[in-house]
């Protein structure tokens, strides 16, 4: 069936395939990457509702209008879809591109990924930005390197960076994070309002923690990504390995940044504002880029969470230091495991003399 | 000594087998596959129309000409079948209403490892040891590191060793005694299951025993080696099947040559599962008549972790002890990686089935999903009791480096102990057989 990447990967889609086992183990699992795929987009699904909602209310505060819930779910809605469709087509065509040179089927991580990137773009991102984005993400973070599951990179997270490195004014400054706000209004995130020195300006916990501030379109609602991560973690899709230890090495990082003051604000703020929780509930758990042994799984989780606070609070210019230090660890990712794995083979030798 | 591993998985499926004796009908043909033994390259020792006592040799290892391969049964061989590159698939016996089955041989009792080895070889016995690493039969020179007899089956519905060993207790100790005097002076080890009937095993003596708990692969050789005597590179220890151990006593303590054997019938797809009594290659047609819930099944000699799907001989494979059929799957769902699936096995939980820990599932053969690149990494490890990293080493098998492998610990392990890792697999990769090839490379 592989003469047709593109007719195999709808018609799985629409029905699961045919095929049996053909080697000793005669049963399987019944779970596969698809299914894998859509629990994590079932655990999306309440940050990016809360979005839709939230783009829509931001909008309409920053305009001094009062509309209905629905009006605001509505606008937010719309802004979304065009981001979600580019991205889709954008992506899934290189991806069904490369199926096909390859011989192989569609891998269906990219679904994860087209879901993620337009949940991290401000709303009024430009589509063809999106478009490049996703299509250099797609092309250089995963399929020169083999397509899914040989990627060392995170696809939605680099797609992120190269909005961020390649077009800063569309991600960055105070003007992008409320669609079409008046000039007037200051549409500032609460981290760049607190990293630009006006800690007293940030928003109370309570509104960091409902999400009801300009920002990403999926980052903002923290009970919404906290619902996501009881899923994740339910099904045990994610990893607590991973999860857990990055939440752990912010705050004690975001402790340690208050009292030495370097940084005034509450330890548990810098875990609610910007993309932090985002970042460790999906992005940092992406069991392919992460490190892929348990101890290493710690190493790694830990580091994100150090290396993101740092990131935010000793350089102001990158307020967003979840991006980078996911993005970071990621490279580092490899060495990590390579260094558990020596581990491991040294302490087997010492057993063996 | 009381070891209790975590790590691992008891799959809960339909078909176990019940204390019943099944009726089987002497069959007219006795097929032997040399495909029964890793590895093995035969040399062809009979013709067609050669006429076959019990313990007449078949054919032997092109590697060294002592280790025979005998007929199971009193007959004629009636064809060798070939298969691709005139590979032996199978020698073909037929054999009377009324052949013999056993054959009484005289012989000295041998009284050092020398001369115990010597008979085992001559009749045939020897293919009954085998040795870690790869699962083979060992050398007739080999000193194995010590003797380990896995006195419990984990896997799922295995048949329950009081019932195959009933009436060969005698058998079993005596063998068992010969086996370690053909060893050599090694330690044996006895591993059962803890809080199991044993009270056969308990009667061994001049054994080392030790009681194992835990979900599967809590019976598998490997984990008892792992757990007891970790194998290093250039060593190798010697395992056995207690009906085999049988096997060898009642050679040496009634001068009875036999290969006859217990197994199960297990499986969804039969009506009614049991136990039965069967001569080594034997045909098992007449287990099956009436006696299948639908048409389209998989039988499968083994269990359904590890077994070989029987398609032309249905026969019992020589180191088997059950067989299990259940339905061929295949049938395409709508949308199927959407609905709650709350009958649908899965170590994660992303089926609803989750909820309800106590079911018993009836699987078929789905592969449920398409083949991808390995990309949950944490799987693997929940089923792996191995102080080894079954990732890392599944890797380095899959591009076959062999440092990496050593360095990783690939002698303690064989593709058997992988079964779970490829039950579980979301991205449906064929470990055994990956970890089958590495070890071939070896």
């Amino acid at each position: 069936m592989n003469y047709n990447a593109l007719f195999d990967a709808i018609d799985t889609f629409f029905r699961t395939p045919a095929t049996v086992t053909d080697s000793r183990c005669h049963v399987r699992d019944a779970v596969d990457m698809k299914r894998i795929m859509i629990t994590v987009m079932i655990a999306l699904a309440p940050a990016l509702l809360f979005g839709w909602w939230n783009v829509g209310y931001q909008h309409f505060l920053a305009a001094g209008e009062s509309v209905t819930f629905w009006s605001c779910f509505f606008y937010g809605f719309l802004k979304w879809l065009p981001l979600v469709i580019v991205t889709y087509v954008s992506g899934l065509a290189v991806e069904v591109l490369f199926a096909q040179i390859r011989k192989e089927e569609v891998a269906e991580g990219f679904f994860v990924t087209g879901f993620l990137i337009p949940m991290i773009m401000p709303p009024d991102v430009p589509l063809w930005i999106v478009a490049v984005a996703t299509v250099f993400a797609v092309l250089f973070g995963k399929e020169v390197f083999g397509g899914t599951g040989y990627n060392f990179l995170n696809p939605a997270l680099l797609a992120r960076a190269f909005v961020f490195f390649a077009y800063p004014s569309v991600i960055s400054g105070d003007k992008v994070w409320v669609s079409h706000a008046p000039d007037a209004v200051s549409g500032a995130t609460p981290l760049a309002i607190a990293m630009n020195g006006h800690p007293e300006a940030i928003p109370s916990t309570w509104e960091l923690f409902v999400g009801t501030i300009p920002g990403c379109i999926g980052e903002t609602c923290k009970i919404a990504i906290l619902l996501g991560a009881a899923i994740l973690l339910l099904t045990k899709v994610a990893d607590w390995r991973i999860m857990i230890p990055v939440f752990v090495g912010g705050y004690v990082t975001a402790i340690i940044c208050r009292l030495t003051g370097f940084c005034p604000i509450a330890a548990y703020d810098q875990l609610l504002m910007g993309g932090f929780m985002f970042g460790a509930v999906f992005m940092a758990t992406d069991p392919v880029t992460a490190a892929h042994t348990r101890v290493g799984k710690y190493v790694y989780g830990l580091l994100i969470g150090i290396l993101a606070i740092l990131i935010r609070t000793l350089n102001k210019g990158y307020p967003e230091g979840m991006m980078l230090a996911i993005l970071l660890m990621n490279i580092f990712a490899p060495l990590i495991d390579w260094c558990v794995v020596q581990r491991h083979i040294r302490r087997r030798k010492r057993r063996v003399t | 000594m009381n070891y209790r591993i975590t790590k691992g998985l008891d799959l809960k499926i339909a078909g176990a087998a019940e204390d019943n004796p099944l009726p089987l009908m002497p069959s007219a043909h006795v097929y032997v596959r040399p495909s029964d033994f890793r590895w093995l390259t035969p040399k062809l020792l009979v013709q067609q129309g050669d006429v076959m006592q019990v313990g007449t040799p078949l054919f032997c290892d092109k590697k060294d000409e002592r280790v025979v391969f005998v007929s199971p049964v009193e007959g004629r061989v009636e064809e060798v079948v070939r298969g691709e590159k005139r590979v032996i698939e199978a020698i073909t016996i037929t054999c009377e209403k009324d052949a013999a089955t056993e054959k009484t041989v005289d012989f000295e009792e041998p009284l050092d490892a020398e001369s115990t080895r010597k008979l085992l070889l001559t009749y045939g016995l020897w293919p009954c040891l085998r040795q870690r690493p790869f699962s083979v039969i060992p050398s007739p020179e080999a000193q194995p590191k010590a003797l380990f007899i896995p006195c419990f089956d984990s896997h799922p519905l295995a048949p329950d060793f009081n019932i195959l060993l009933r009436g060969k207790e005698d058998q079993f100790l005596y063998g068992l005694k010969m086996l370690q005097r053909a060893a050599g002076d090694v330690p044996t080890h006895l591993c059962v299951r803890e809080g199991a009937e044993n009270q056969l095993f308990e009667k061994a003596e001049n054994v080392q025993k030790h009681y194992f708990s835990g979900p599967h692969p809590v019976g598998n050789v490997g984990t008892h080696i792992h757990l007891i005597a970790p194998l290093d590179k250039d060593e190798t220890v010697w395992y056995a099947d207690p009906q085999d151990i049988a096997r060898i006593g009642e050679f040496f303590l009634h001068h009875r040559l036999c290969f006859q054997k217990m197994a199960a019938l297990t499986g969804s797809a039969v009506k009614r599962a049991g136990s039965f009594s069967t001569i080594y290659g034997a045909d098992l047609s007449s287990l099956l008549v009436d006696n299948l819930t639908q048409e389209n099944v998989r039988i499968i000699s083994g269990n359904v972790l590890r077994g070989n799907a029987l398609k032309q001989y249905l026969t019992l494979g020589f180191y088997d002890r059950q067989i299990t059929v259940i339905p061929e799957g295949g049938k395409r769902e709508i949308l199927g990686w959407l609905l709650p699936g709350l009958k649908k096995w899965s170590l994660s939980r992303t089926f609803l089935a989750w909820l309800t820990p106590k079911r018993i599932y009836e699987v078929n053969t789905s592969l449920h999903g398409g083949r991808r690149a390995v990309m949950m990494t944490d799987v693997y490890d929940k089923v792996f009791p191995f102080d080894l990293m079954p990732l890392q080493l599944l890797k380095a098998c899959e591009i076959k480096d062999i440092e990496q492998m050593e360095a990783l610990g690939i002698y303690e392990v064989d593709s058997e102990d992988f079964a779970l890792c490829e039950l579980v697999c979301p991205s449906k990769k064929d470990w055994q057989r990956i970890v089958e090839e590495a070890l071939f490379e070896l």
